[in-house]
C-alpha cells in the first residue's frame, strides 16, 4: 500500500509530495502507519531514497486528546483512531489541516483556538447557573477536544481572525449556562464571532470526534 | 509579586496555577501543548472523596484506612490523612468551577466502587472523570489569564533547574518555537510532568509522560523516592497501537475475570478471595493473572445491553472500535500493563523536594500511594498537592536576589548545539526503543536479582553509548537532549527494585516472595557520582 504524505521543513518552507510503502498490519490506525514508517534507523521513500522522520503529534493514541487531527483521504480526521481497513481506495493521501499554518510536516499550530476563547473572555467566572442546569448537554459540550476538525471542515472558518468556528460557540454555551450574568456579554461575542456568520452547514457535527451536537449549542445561545 | 513557574498544565499543573492566582501570585505555566493533550484527559474511572451522606458505614477514617492497605502500608499516615481530608473541599471546588458530575434523579453526585475499597466513594463524570475536570480548569485558568496573573507558556520544554547551593531560583527551558534555550527565573518551580511512561515505550497513558524532568533534576541532586512501584493494571486491552486501558469501572460494576480450562470457565479471583474478589487491588489482581499463566478474560455481558450502554459506554466504544469485540455479547481478553508511577521526586508533606524551592506535583512525585495506588485516588492527588505546595508557596517570603545563571545557559547552549551539530546514523528514537524493551523484560509484574542485574547491564550500554551520539535532526531536539536524564532515572528504577529484596505491593520478587516487615519503609535514592545511592527512609524524613 502506498501511503502519500504532504510534507514540510519549516513554517516557513515549501511544502512536497513524498511517498511511502506501507506492509504492516491492515487493522493499524493511521498512526499506527506513521508509528510503523518513523521506526527505523534510516528511512526511506518508496524510491529508497533516504528522507528525514515524519514530524506529526499524538498523546493519547485512543482519541480522546486531539493531537492527531490531519486530513486523510481528503476528510479531517484524527489518526488515531482511522483505520486502514476502513479507507476507501488503495492508498492513504495524508495532509496537515490546512486552516493552520504548519510548523513541521502533520504538525499545525493551532494555538488561535485557545486565543480567540482568551480575546474574548469565555470563562465563568463566579459559577451561578440560571435555574435547572442541562447536565447531559454540558457534559458533552465540555467534551470538545479543541482538535481543530470542525473548523477545517466549516465553509465559513478562514483563518480564526473574525470567524470563530464551532468549537468556540460549544464553549459560549457552558460559559451562559453557567453564570447567567455573563449571558448577555458572552451573547455580543458570540454573535459577533460566530452566530452571524455560521451558514449552517453543519459539516462541524460530521466529523466531530465526540459527536458534539453544536446545533444544540447554538439553538440554546440563539433563544437567549 | 510573586513569581512560580509551574511545568506541566495536566490536572495537576492546573491546579497549583490556579490556587497559586487565587492568592496574587503570579505563574508561568509551561508545557509543550495545550492542557487538552495531557494524561489528565484519558482519566475515566472516577476520584475518590467521602462527602455527606457518604454510603452506609464509610467515613474519612475507612478512605485513609484503605489507602494506607493498598500502600502496603508504605505511605505516610499524616499525608494520606490531609489527602483524605482535603477530598470533600477538592470535589466542593471542581463543582463550583463547573466540573459535570453525573448525577442521580435527586441531583446528587453518583459515586461506584473501586478495587480496595470497603465502600463506594468514586465520584465520577460520565465515562470522561479527567476531560470533565481539565475542561473546567482551563477555562479557570483562562480566568487568571485574563487577570494577567496566569500566563502560558506554550510549545515549551523543561531542560533543568537553575539550582545554586541547594536551593531553585528557576528553571532554563528549550522554547520550540525559537529553537532556543530562555532562562526564566522564579521564587519556586513545580514540577508537573506526570509518570514515568516513556520508561516503557507505550503504556496505558500518554507518550508526552517520559519522565525526563524527574531524571534530569535526579541528576541535579534531587532525591527520588519509591521507584520500584509501578502499577500494572490488570485489564488492558491489546491492540496494535498499545495496551488500552479496560476501566476499573467494569469491575465495579460487576465484571469477572476467568480463565478457561477444558472449555470451562474458572473464576480464579473469586475462587481465591471470594465474591469480591475481582475487585482486590490492582497488585493482587495483576500478580493473580500473572500467575494463571493463561489467556484471560473479563466478562460483562451478564449485565445487558442497557447497563453496559448506561454505565460502560466508553469500555464498550474501545472495544468495539479497536478490536471489533460486542462486549454485552462477548468477554473482553485482558492482559496487565504498565499505567501508573507510585514513585518519582520525594517531597515533604508541603510538596517540597530535597532541594529548596523546588516543588513536585501530582504523578511525577511520590507521597500518597506508597507500593500501590488505588483507583480513584491520583486524580485527587494531583488537585490537592497541587493546592498544597500553591499555599507553601503563597506563605513563603518572596526572593530578593537571585545568583548569575549566565554560565550556566552559556554551557548548556553549547552542548546542545555540539549535540545538534551532526546527522546521526544511530538515532536517539531507537535508544528509546531498546530501553523500552530492556524494562518490559527485566522490571515486569515478577523480577528477581539475575534479570534486574541483566537489565541494569543493558541500560549501562545504552547510556555510554547516549554520550557519544549525535543528536536526530529529523526529531525535536527534547526528544534528543532527554535521552540521558530518561535512562538515567530508569537506571534508577532497576537499583531501587534491587535493592528491595522482599516483595510488597507491587514489587514482586522470585527470589524474596515474602513481605519483609523490617522493610516497611519508603526507598530513597540520590545521584552519587554518576551511580546511585539507595537507601530506606527509617527517619520518615519525607513524611514531615
Ligand atoms: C487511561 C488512564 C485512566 C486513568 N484513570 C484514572 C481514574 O479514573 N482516576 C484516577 O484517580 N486516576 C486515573 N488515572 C491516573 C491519572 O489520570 C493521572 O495520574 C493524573 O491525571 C496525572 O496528572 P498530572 O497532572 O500529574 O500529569 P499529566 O496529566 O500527565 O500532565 C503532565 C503535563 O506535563 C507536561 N510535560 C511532560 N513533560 C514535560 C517537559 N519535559 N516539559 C514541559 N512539560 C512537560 C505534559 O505536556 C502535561 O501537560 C488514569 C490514567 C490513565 C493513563
Ligand atoms: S493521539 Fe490523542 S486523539 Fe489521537
Amino acid at each position: 500500500m502506498k501511503v502519500k504524505i504532504l510534507r514540510q521543513q519549516f513554517p516557513s518552507s515549501e511544502p512536497y509530495w513524498e511517498i511511502f510503502e506501507y506492509d504492516g498490519p491492515e487493522n493499524n490506525s493511521v498512526a499506527g502507519v506513521l508509528d510503523y514508517i518513523n521506526y527505523h534507523d534510516d528511512i526511506a521513500d518508496i524510491t529508497g531514497r533516504k528522507t528525514t522522520r515524519i514530524g506529526w503529534e499524538c498523546s493519547c493514541l485512543q482519541g480522546i486528546c486531539g493531537s492527531c487531527a490531519m486530513v486523510i483521504n481528503g476528510r479531517p480526521a484524527l489518526a488515531c483512531e482511522t483505520f486502514v481497513k476502513d479507507l476507501k481506495g488503495k492508498d492513504i493521501e495524508i495532509r496537515p489541516l490546512q486552516k493552520f499554518p504548519v510548523i513541521k510536516d502533520l504538525i499545525t499550530d493551532r494555538s488561535s483556538i485557545q486565543e480567540n476563547l482568551m480575546k474574548t473572555n469565555i470563562y465563568i467566572g463566579e459559577y451561578q447557573p440560571s435555574g435547572e442546569e442541562e447536565h447531559l448537554h454540558q457534559y458533552t459540550a465540555a467534551k470538545c477536544l479543541k482538535c481543530g476538525l470542525c473548523l477545517e471542515v466549516c465553509p465559513n472558518y478562514v483563518d480564526g481572525r473574525t470567524f470563530y468556528g464551532a468549537a468556540f460557540a460549544n464553549d459560549c454555551y457552558l460559559v451562559s449556562a453557567r453564570n447567567h450574568t455573563k449571558a448577555k456579554e458572552i451573547g455580543k461575542v458570540y454573535d459577533a464571532h460566530f452566530g452571524n456568520a455560521c451558514s449552517k452547514s453543519l459539516s462541524c457535527m460530521d466529523v466531530c470526534p465526540m459527536n458534539i451536537p453544536t446545533i444544540a449549542s447554538v439553538a440554546r445561545l440563539n433563544r437567549k | 509579586m510573586k513569581d512560580v513557574i509551574v511545568i506541566g498544565s495536566g490536572i495537576a499543573g492546573m491546579s497549583c496555577a490556579v490556587r497559586c492566582a487565587q492568592m496574587g501570585v503570579h505563574v508561568t505555566l509551561v508545557s509543550p501543548f495545550p492542557s487538552e493533550r495531557s494524561q489528565s484527559v484519558m482519566a475515566a474511572g472516577g476520584i475518590n472523596a467521602v462527602l455527606p451522606e457518604p454510603e452506609e458505614g464509610d467515613s474519612i477514617a475507612s478512605h485513609i484506612a484503605d489507602t494506607l492497605k493498598g500502600s502496603g502500608y508504605l505511605a505516610g499516615e499524616k499525608a494520606v490523612t490531609g489527602l483524605c481530608e482535603g477530598a470533600g473541599g477538592i470535589i466542593a471546588f471542581l463543582e463550583r468551577i463547573g466540573t459535570v458530575f453525573s448525577r442521580d434523579a435527586s441531583g446528587r453526585p453518583m459515586r461506584r466502587a473501586f478495587g480496595g475499597q470497603s465502600h463506594k466513594r468514586t465520584y465520577y463524570c460520565g465515562a470522561s472523570t479527567g476531560k470533565q475536570i481539565v475542561s473546567a480548569l482551563v477555562m479557570e485558568v483562562r480566568r487568571f489569564e485574563a487577570a494577567g496573573l496566569i500566563e502560558r507558556k506554550l510549545r515549551c520544554c523543561f531542560h533543568s533547574a537553575l539550582i545554586r547551593d541547594g536551593a531553585c531560583y528557576g528553571a532554563l527551558l528549550f522554547d520550540e518555537t525559537s529553537w532556543q534555550l530562555i532562562s526564566l527565573c522564579a521564587d519556586a518551580l513545580v514540577i508537573a510532568t506526570g509518570g514515568q511512561n516513556a520508561l516503557f515505550g507505550k503504556t496505558t497513558g500518554s507518550t508526552q509522560c517520559d519522565g525526563y524532568a524527574a531524571g534530569r533534576l535526579f541528576m541535579q541532586g534531587a532525591v527520588l523516592k519509591n521507584l520500584e512501584f509501578i502499577q500494572y493494571h490488570p485489564t488492558t486491552l491489546e491492540t496494535p497501537q498499545k495496551k488500552m486501558l479496560v476501566s476499573e469501572a467494569a469491575r465495579g460494576e460487576g465484571g469477572r475475570l476467568f480463565y478457561l480450562e477444558n472449555g470451562r470457565r474458572v473464576y480464579f479471583m473469586e475462587d481465591k478471595f471470594g465474591p469480591g474478589g475481582n475487585l482486590m487491588t490492582r497488585d493482587v489482581v495483576s500478580r493473580e493473572i500473572c500467575r494463571t499463566g493463561k489467556e484471560v478474560f473479563l466478562d460483562v455481558s451478564f449485565l445487558g445491553r442497557k447497563a453496559i450502554d448506561e454505565r460502560l459506554p466508553e469500555v464498550r466504544d474501545l472495544c468495539a472500535r479497536y478490536r471489533g469485540i460486542d462486549i454485552a455479547k462477548d468477554p473482553i481478553p485482558v492482559v496487565p500493563s504498565v499505567h501508573f508511577f507510585m514513585g518519582g521526586l520525594a517531597v515533604h508533606l508541603n510538596h517540597e523536594t530535597s532541594i529548596r524551592d523546588l516543588f513536585a506535583i501530582g504523578e511525577c512525585a511520590s507521597m500518597y500511594h506508597g507500593a500501590n495506588r488505588l483507583g480513584g485516588n491520583s486524580l485527587l492527588a494531583a488537585l490537592y498537592s497541587g493546592f498544597v505546595a500553591a499555599e507553601e508557596i503563597a506563605a513563603r517570603p518572596g526572593k530578593e536576589s537571585w545568583p548569575d545563571f549566565s554560565g550556566d545557559l552559556k554551557r548548556e547552549e553549547a552542548a546542545l548545539k555540539l549535540g545538534m551539530s551532526s546527522e546521526s546514523s544511530f538515532p536517539v528514537m531507537y535508544i528509546r526503543d531498546m530501553l523500552a524493551e530492556t524494562m518490559r523484560d527485566h522490571l515486569g509484574i515478577v523480577r528477581s536479582e539475575e534479570s534486574l542485574a541483566k537489565g541494569l547491564e543493558e541500560i549501562d550500554y545504552y547510556l555510554s553509548v547516549a554520550e557519544r551520539i549525535r543528536y536526530d535532526s529529523s526529531v525535536l531536539p527534547y526528544f534528543n537532549y532527554s535521552i540521558t536524564g530518561i535512562l538515567t532515572i530508569a537506571r534508577a528504577t532497576l537499583q531501587c527494585a534491587r535493592a528491595r529484596t522482599e516483595s510488597r505491593g507491587a514489587h514482586i520478587r522470585s527470589d524474596y516472595p515474602e513481605t519483609d516487615p523490617g522493610r516497611q519503609f519508603a526507598t530513597l535514592v540520590s545521584f552519587d557520582q554518576g551511580g546511585c545511592r539507595v537507601w530506606l527512609d527509617k527517619e520518615h524524613i519525607y513524611e514531615s
